[in-house]
């Protein structure tokens, strides 16, 4: 009986436990523990204990009493339906164009049409104020050559372009991905049997990708009807349900009517995904397979000009508010000016004086935050991969919820649960950095997932026999193997946060403001110059380390974000 | 019992009812049923058996990658099941060679020298000499993906054996090269386990590797062990109709028995051709059925251009073929009742004899085997 207590107990790999045990209590700690609570508390009036009799619907009672909170319903819904019908109409084309006909500078349509997604949408978004608003220059020109002029800006129109022009590029990808995949010879036995071009792409190589746009489009609706910076400064009197969580959170302080309102949010996100999954199940999608054979281009020289304006129109446009604001953030006085005056570098020596500190808070919560989410996502998506146990896709959904949840909800759920009770972190950097790495951290552990999956578990077994406990083996081999996955997955989350404003509007204090933070503030007090400086700053800091990022994986930014 | 322990070396792998059963959805798959195993000290001892038999999963709890449902596990006294695969001092070859791919080949190497914190001079020392001995000392600063196929192989087996493991664990090592490397490879294997005068577990489906390369065969079927013995015992007496198939080739004939007196013994077949053996063997002069079930290799078979002379069958070339070494007949018996086809293996052709003569054939009658006709159609039964 092998030689003792003492022996038997170095037998264990205590190690193995510990480390996994630890990031599994990181898990329950920060994630599932505020998801519950801020869910119990919405059915709790503030001040009231937790207890069956005081369970309650009244914090929902203003979805029929007030009519703010019922427009916020209407208006959220139909800012997300309509942000995907438009998301759609561009992205799907752009991405037959790309895919499937010989347009010209096809890498340079797919890097460009990524960069919306990294770009913070509400940095841009007052630049369609500045011109398309009853005071911009298109408006100028038009009224003084037509003597005409657009509708009012403010309100659903600009929330609804804004939010379009950041995010069709999820259709755009995910479809342009599954059209590369998609089996050729399908569409090819399609012709032979006598079907016209536009009755192929209808009946058989639409079908065939349905499911990947379907994909698309979910992750634009979950993202338009979560997001926050884009109504906040374009909504005017439009207001939408996280607009209104953040009226009750800083307004009132009212966690339990904010968690409501988050609850409806959160149930309009999955009642999306259901309807997703019931247009998918109806159609079979198993033909998408890895084949080798490249997609077949269609020669059409027509298809080839009207493509090629059409892509190039529609990048034009949706980086047409972050090149206003670089532009903008180099001259003195275009807001209240027609059109940019004089160039100069004022706004950036303001910057330096007065908004040191949010880019130094910014730079240490991102850091600090993906640090934490890659240690952390590393470790679970090897739980996850590795240690095949029942009840996985428990694990899967708690990595996963923070993602799909709006960011001011995942705020508002930190911020219930650390501002009372057993941890109280309300006001520090530390619920930031909280809310930041349970909000990134599904990056990281999708993209190791996916490295880790690549590794034969038989190079481990071979550290192992060859003399080396877990944790050795975990350091020496499978690290470095998954290194690539963890540098990809850390610097969309990096970028990402630098550019975070949901989940920080709702959990930061004077002391911590970050660059988004300032940006909004200044962009409130009319202060464009300075907002678009630090803008433009933060515009530089994301594309920044995504380049170096591809500089080490060797890797284009539009592969990085195909998992996304 | 034939084929357990023999020789003087003592036991170091003692495997005792060793049970292994995986739980999937709400289904229970027995992969061992009560396998015992004992390998002596410096044996090269191989598992041999179809895919699913239980090999692999029997060296993957000796590895300590799979937890034994139950039974013991002991090697050199130690109960091994209690510790950990990383303090058993096994080396251990795979079946995708494993290799780290960011490492280099000295890296791969030193890798469970540096795991064992050995002074560097040392590491240095031991790996040089490991490499001379698989034959690659030039290639030390390349990755594994430089490498061809056979190199990798000999990476992978120094890298299990320079830090003098206890024990080898070989898990269908050859599968991935191709025809020829595989049997220059197997040579290689044996030298280097010989020089080593290491333990050593085998693992393979091919039972002309295992023949060739081995000291002792267990060949395994379903979870269990079949048959234990040395390879010439495995080919040449197989206990089983199940091993008989399995290894080389293998003609089957249903008969009738009847003994008489002084050893002689006469098979009646279902074309009611008889020959009669007198057979010296235990196993022939034992046999208990009335009914039986005649086994012979093809080489045991001889092909004469006279067909109907006594104590022969009669048959008609279906076809020859040319295989080299040995020349292989094709001949259906029993043409009128149930045909069956016969493979005869000759050194040479025999002269006269072309598709579509009538031939005979005298079975010697020293290497002919009986076993009872229940485990034929258990045979059958399982292929169907």
């Amino acid at each position: 009986m092998g030689g003792g207590f003492k022996e038997r107990l170095r037998n264990i790999e205590l190690t193995t436990h510990v480390v996994l045990g630890l990031a599994l209590l990181i898990l329950l700690v920060f994630i599932a523990y505020p998801l519950s609570k801020v869910i119990l508390n919405s059915f709790l009036e503030a001040g009231d204990v937790l207890s069956l009799e005081n369970l309650t619907l009244a914090n929902f009672s203003q979805f029929y009493t007030s009519t703010l909170y019922k427009s916020a319903l209407l208006h959220t819904l139909m800012v997300g339906f309509l942000c995907v019908l438009f998301s759609c109409l561009l992205g799907i084309p752009m991405a037959y164009f790309v895919a499937k006909t010989e347009v010209p500078f096809k890498v340079v349509f797919l890097t460009l049409g990524t960069l919306p997604l990294i770009l913070p949408p509400f940095v841009g978004a007052y630049s369609w104020v500045l011109l398309f608003g009853r005071q911009g220059v298109i408006n100028y020109f038009l009224d003084r050559l037509f003597g005409m002029s657009l509708p009012d800006i403010y309100g659903a129109p600009g929330v609804i372009i804004a939010m379009t022009m950041s995010y069709y590029p999820f259709v755009f990808l995910l479809t342009y991905g599954a059209l590369l995949s998609a089996d050729p010879h399908i569409e090819e036995s399609a012709e032979i049997m006598g079907a016209s071009r536009w009755r192929v792409i209808r009946t058989v190589t639409l079908p065939l990708v349905i499911s990947s746009i379907v994909a698309g489009a979910l992750i634009v609706f979950m993202r338009a009807v979560g997001n926050f910076g884009v109504p906040a400064i374009l909504g005017g009197n439009f207001y939408v349900l996280p607009t209104l969580i953040y009226f009750q959170v800083t307004g009132f302080f009212n966690l339990h009517a904010a968690g409501a309102i988050a609850m409806v949010n959160v149930a309009m996100v999955g009642m999306a995904i259901l309807l997703s999954q019931y247009v998918t199940a109806k159609r079979s999608r198993a033909t998408i397979t890895g084949t080798t054979q490249a997609a077949r281009i269609s020669t059409s020289k027509i298809l080839k000009w009207v493509g090629t304006v059409f892509c190039a129109g529609v990048i034009f446009f949706s980086l047409l508010p972050h090149l206003t604001v670089i532009v903008t953030s180099f001259t003195e006085g275009w807001a209240g000016t027609r059109y940019p005056t004089k160039f100069s570098l004022e706004n950036y020596r303001r910057i330096f004086e007065i908004a040191r500190t949010p880019i130094r808070n910014s730079l240490f919560l991102a850091t600090t935050a993906t640090l934490v989410a890659a240690v952390v996502g590393t470790l679970l998506s090897y739980i996850n991969v590795r240690k095949r146990f029942r009840g996985r896709w428990i694990l899967d959904l708690t990595v996963m919820l923070p993602f799909i949840l709006p960011g001011i909800v995942v705020g508002v759920a930190i911020l219930t649960g650390f501002s009372s009770g057993l941890i109280i972190l309300s006001g520090t950097w530390m619920i930031m950095v909280i809310g930041f790495f349970i909000r990134r951290m599904p990056y990281i552990y999708r993209s190791t997932m996916a490295s880790l999956s690549q590794i034969d578990v038989a190079v481990e077994d071979a550290s192992t026999i060859a003399g080396a406990p877990w944790l050795t083996t975990f350091r020496k081999v499978t690290l470095p193997l998954m290194a690539p996955g963890i540098l990809a997955g850390a610097v969309i989350a990096f970028s990402t946060l630098m550019g975070e404003l949901s989940t920080t509007i709702i959990l930061y204090s004077a002391k911590w403001k970050t660059i988004t933070v300032a940006i909004v503030e200044y962009l409130f007090s009319a202060n464009i110059g300075p907002a678009y400086a630090l803008g433009t700053i933060l515009i530089f800091l994301v594309l920044g380390a995504i380049f170096l990022a591809n500089r080490i994986l060797g890797r284009r930014m539009s592969q990085m974000f195909r998992m996304v | 019992m034939a084929g357990q322990i023999q020789g003087s070396s003592p036991v170091a792998l003692s495997i005792r009812n060793l049970k292994k059963v995986f739980r999937g959805k709400g289904e229970r798959v027995t992969a061992l049923d009560n396998v015992s195993i004992d390998v002596q000290e410096g044996e090269l001892f191989t598992l041999l058996g179809p895919s699913g038999c239980g090999k692999t999963t029997t060296l993957r709890c000796v590895a300590g990658f799979e937890k034994p449902t139950g039974g013991k596990i002991d090697f050199l006294g130690r109960d091994f099941t209690t510790i950990p695969s990383f303090r058993r001092n096994i080396g251990m070859v795979f079946q995708s060679y494993a290799l780290f791919p960011h490492l280099s080949v000295f890296e791969n190497v030193a890798y469970g020298l540096k795991v064992r914190k050995d002074p560097r001079r040392e590491i240095e020392q031991k790996v040089d000499g490991i490499l001379q001995l698989v034959g690659l000392d030039t290639t030390k600063k390349r990755k594994p993906s430089e490498l061809s196929g056979g190199q990798q192989q000999r990476i992978a087996l120094a890298r299990a054996l320079v830090y003098d493991p206890q024990l080898l664990l070989l898990d269908e090592p050859l599968s991935n090269l191709d025809a020829k490397l595989r049997v220059y490879m197997r040579g290689e294997i044996r030298r280097i386990q010989q020089r080593a005068k290491v333990t050593t577990l085998f693992v393979t489906h091919d039972q002309e590797e295992a023949l060739s390369i081995s000291d002792r065969i267990a060949v395994m079927h379903a979870g269990k062990v079949s048959q234990i013995g040395t390879p010439d015992e495995i080919y040449e007496d197989p206990h089983s109709i199940r091993v008989a198939d399995f290894i080389g080739q293998a003609n089957f004939f249903e008969c009738t028995v009847k003994k008489q007196e002084r050893g002689l013994m006469v098979l009646t077949f279902p074309s009611g051709e008889r020959i009669s053996l007198n057979s010296t063997s235990a196993m022939l002069s034992d046999f208990p059925h009335p009914n039986g079930v005649l086994f012979s290799r093809p080489e045991q078979i001889k092909v004469t251009p006279e067909p109907g002379r006594p104590n022969t069958l009669n048959g008609k070339v279906k076809s020859i073929l040319y295989l080299g070494s040995v020349v292989r007949y094709f001949i259906e018996v029993f043409g009128h009742t149930i045909p069956r086809e016969v493979l005869v293996d000759e050194d040479r052709r025999i002269k006269g004899v072309r598709e579509g003569d009538e031939v005979g054939l005298v079975l010697d009658e020293d290497d002919v085997r009986l076993f009872p006709p229940d485990q034929k159609e258990q045979l059958q039964k399982e292929s169907s």
